[in-house]
């Protein structure tokens, strides 16, 4: 087990150095001068240019600016928004909604994909599992901000259920829409997945066996088909957190959810691009760690994966 | 063919109803066909296939002749149409610029789809290139563009796309129709491609180690002959599956960066850029046929190759629906 821990460990530092070289590179194609865009496109005196060139580490060699860029990544140091607030305050106030956010669209996710997804495994090409692969054919063929728009409008303002926008003062109540819709975006694969996982088991020999030492089919299902099939749905899905916060930008600026998402947005539309890239590699980061934490968790449930 | 009972291999005719000559009148001696001859057969009485190449082929009229569907100008706004309803030869009414609804939606057809089109192809290109030689060469060049697609398939693609063009909008920002769209097509293929590498390397290593690959290699094959000739072809059956699917998610890649500001510029008639203009008016609860249109279009065209990509799976791969 350690020996896996360590390896995995070993292969997520070069990933991570090369996902920041990427982003250091596209910085580095800005055109202009680097110093006028610190300063905001104002002429400045030689002593403030020397001193920001200090500062950023604008005139040393190339490989020396990205080792400041990847040690600034580490120690959360991204600089300040345009308005002067240092970015990592601003990732300090809005990502824990984003998480709250994220964790409550895959609760919703794994809920009703595994449940209606099992379903449709066990009675493959049933009518249930044909409306089911019609419904999450729909749902990949719309994109997410029309489905964002149109729940807003059905569910928030034409019956008031809840209300539209989330806004500052945000709690787990007003983000149940928003987390619905986030949810929505990767049903249809959760789906998928776990019906073929599910169908795939039922014909395996230890079902076989399971059934013929006269098991109830109901403990069938649950101790030797789900089990199993889960595997790879649970690890798909933890997978995919990191995608559903890159997802949050598009719920969270329908429903004006104050999330990170959000930030993001509103860098963009500002023209902030290194407030935005700062975001992206803040969420390129936890990407990163929570695909090493889901492949620790997995190697830790699946004994097959740490020896293979 | 009828199918096979659980628990049974393959399928044995039943001998006291099957009459001899019918047995008798299987050709032993057939060139046995091509997987593709074979997947085409299939595919022809696939009520699927027909389907997504009926709606495929409605939205390839509407690219290719525009005018058949709508007379009105997509790029004519007045705004003295500024949200005009419906009336005779604009089915849809008027946009807050003055745009006719319909118009834009057949003449957005062509963006969109273009987008989805190239940046498939592109991906695809890009992802079996480097597939098959990390496959079939092995060693440090597979380590190398594993680790590499690894690096690349680290970073969502979204937040990529985003970094990506907010960059290349400072450096290049206008850049006319064909230049937008080469923009949005370069950012998702450079993030999209390892999907496409994993899926060909697997396949080509399977395929490598095949007794066809060596009788070529013992008759003298060359290896790149061999890679081209004989491997590459036979692996590419998931890769086609997976970029058509793919095509559609494009499509709606591109949607979600025009909704950021990020997509096509909005001069540019594209689904994407109508329904970010239509969001102000959809979350009054007015003018809701300003994103309907638009979003049934799209729907319908990402439906189309989503469906496609399906028929084409069950097609190249008919055991996987049998089990």
């Amino acid at each position: 087990m350690w020996w896996y821990v360590a390896k995995r460990l070993l292969q997520t530092i070069p990933v991570f150095l090369g996902a920041t070289l990427i982003i250091f590179f596209l910085l580095k194609l800005r055109p202009g001068d680097p110093i006028l865009n610190l300063a905001g496109n104002k002429p400045v005196s030689p002593e403030v240019r020397d001193a920001l060139a200090a500062q950023y580490h604008i005139d040393d060699p190339l490989w020396q600016q990205w080792i400041f860029f990847v040690k600034n990544a580490v120690t959360f140091n991204f600089g300040e928004t345009f308005a002067g607030q240092p970015v990592i305050e601003l990732i300090q106030q809005t990502f824990p909604v984003t998480v709250v956010l994220a964790v409550m669209a895959l609760a919703i996710d794994g809920f009703l994909g595994i449940s209606l997804g099992t379903i449709a495994g066990l009675r493959r090409n049933g009518w249930f599992d044909s409306s089911m692969l019609v419904t999450s054919l729909l749902l990949l063929s719309i994109p997410i901000f029309v489905l964002g728009f149109v729940m807003q409008l059905i569910f928030g303002v034409k019956l008031g259920w809840t209300s539209p926008t989330v806004g500052g003062d945000w709690n787990v109540g007003r983000l149940i829409l928003p987390a619905i819709v986030l949810a929505i975006a990767n049903f249809a694969y959760t789906l998928r997945l776990c019906r073929t996982s599910v169908a795939e088991n039922l014909t395996a020999d230890h079902v076989r066996t399971a059934r013929a030492k006269g098991l109830p089919a109901g403990q069938v299902v649950v101790k030797h088909v789900l089990r199993n099939s889960l595997v790879p749905v649970v690890t798909y899905m933890g997978i995919n957190l990191g995608a559903l916060m890159a997802g949050a930008i598009i719920t969270e600026t329908i429903f004006n959810v104050p999330g990170i998402g959000n930030a993001a947005y509103t860098a963009i539309f500002k023209g902030e691009t290194s407030t935005v890239v700062a975001i992206v590699t803040f969420m390129v980061m936890v990407y990163v760690l929570t695909s090493l934490v889901v492949d620790l968790l997995y190697a830790l449930l699946d004994p097959r994966i740490r020896y293979a | 063919m009828p199918e096979t009972r659980p628990g049974q291999e393959r399928f044995v005719a039943p001998i006291d109803e099957t009459p001899l000559r019918a047995i008798d009148a299987v050709d032993v001696d057939a060139v046995p066909e091509s997987q593709w001859k074979e997947a085409w057969k299939r595919l022809r009485v696939s009520p699927l296939f027909w389907l997504s190449v009926v709606i495929i082929g409605f939205i390839a009229i509407m690219i290719a002749f525009p005018t058949l569907f709508t007379s009105a100008d997509p790029t004519q706004g007045s705004l003295d149409n500024s949200f005009e309803p419906a009336r005779e030869g604009h089915p849809f009414g008027f946009t807050q610029q003055g745009y006719d609804v319909w118009a834009r939606t057949v003449y957005g057809a062509r963006a969109s789809v273009a987008v989805g089109l190239l940046s498939a192809i592109l991906t695809a290109v890009l992802g079996m290139i480097t597939g098959a030689i990390a496959g079939f060469y092995g060693g440090i060049v597979d380590t190398l563009i594993s680790r590499i697609s690894d690096i690349f398939f680290s970073i969502p693609l979204l937040l990529a796309c985003i970094v990506v063009i907010s960059v290349i909008n400072n450096t290049w920002p206008n850049r006319g129709f064909w230049g937008s769209v080469l923009v949005v097509v370069v950012a998702l293929a450079l993030f999209a491609w390892p999907q496409i590498t994993r899926q060909m390397r697997g396949a080509v290593l399977e395929i490598k180690n095949l007794e066809f690959v060596d009788a070529a290699t013992a008759i003298g094959v060359t290896k790149m002959k061999n890679l081209w000739r004989h491997i590459v072809p036979n692996a590419l059956a998931p890769v086609i599956v997976a970029s058509t699917i793919s095509l559609g998610v494009f499509i709606v890649a591109e949607t979600s960066l025009s909704f950021l500001g990020l997509g096509l510029p909005p001069n540019v008639a594209s689904w994407g850029n109508d329904l970010s203009a239509a969001q102000n008016q959809v979350r009054s609860g007015q003018h809701l046929q300003l994103m309907y249109v638009p979003a049934a279009a799209l729907a319908l065209t990402v439906l189309g190759f989503i469906l496609l990509g399906e028929a084409v799976r069950e097609a190249l791969d008919p055991k996987a629906r049998k089990k």
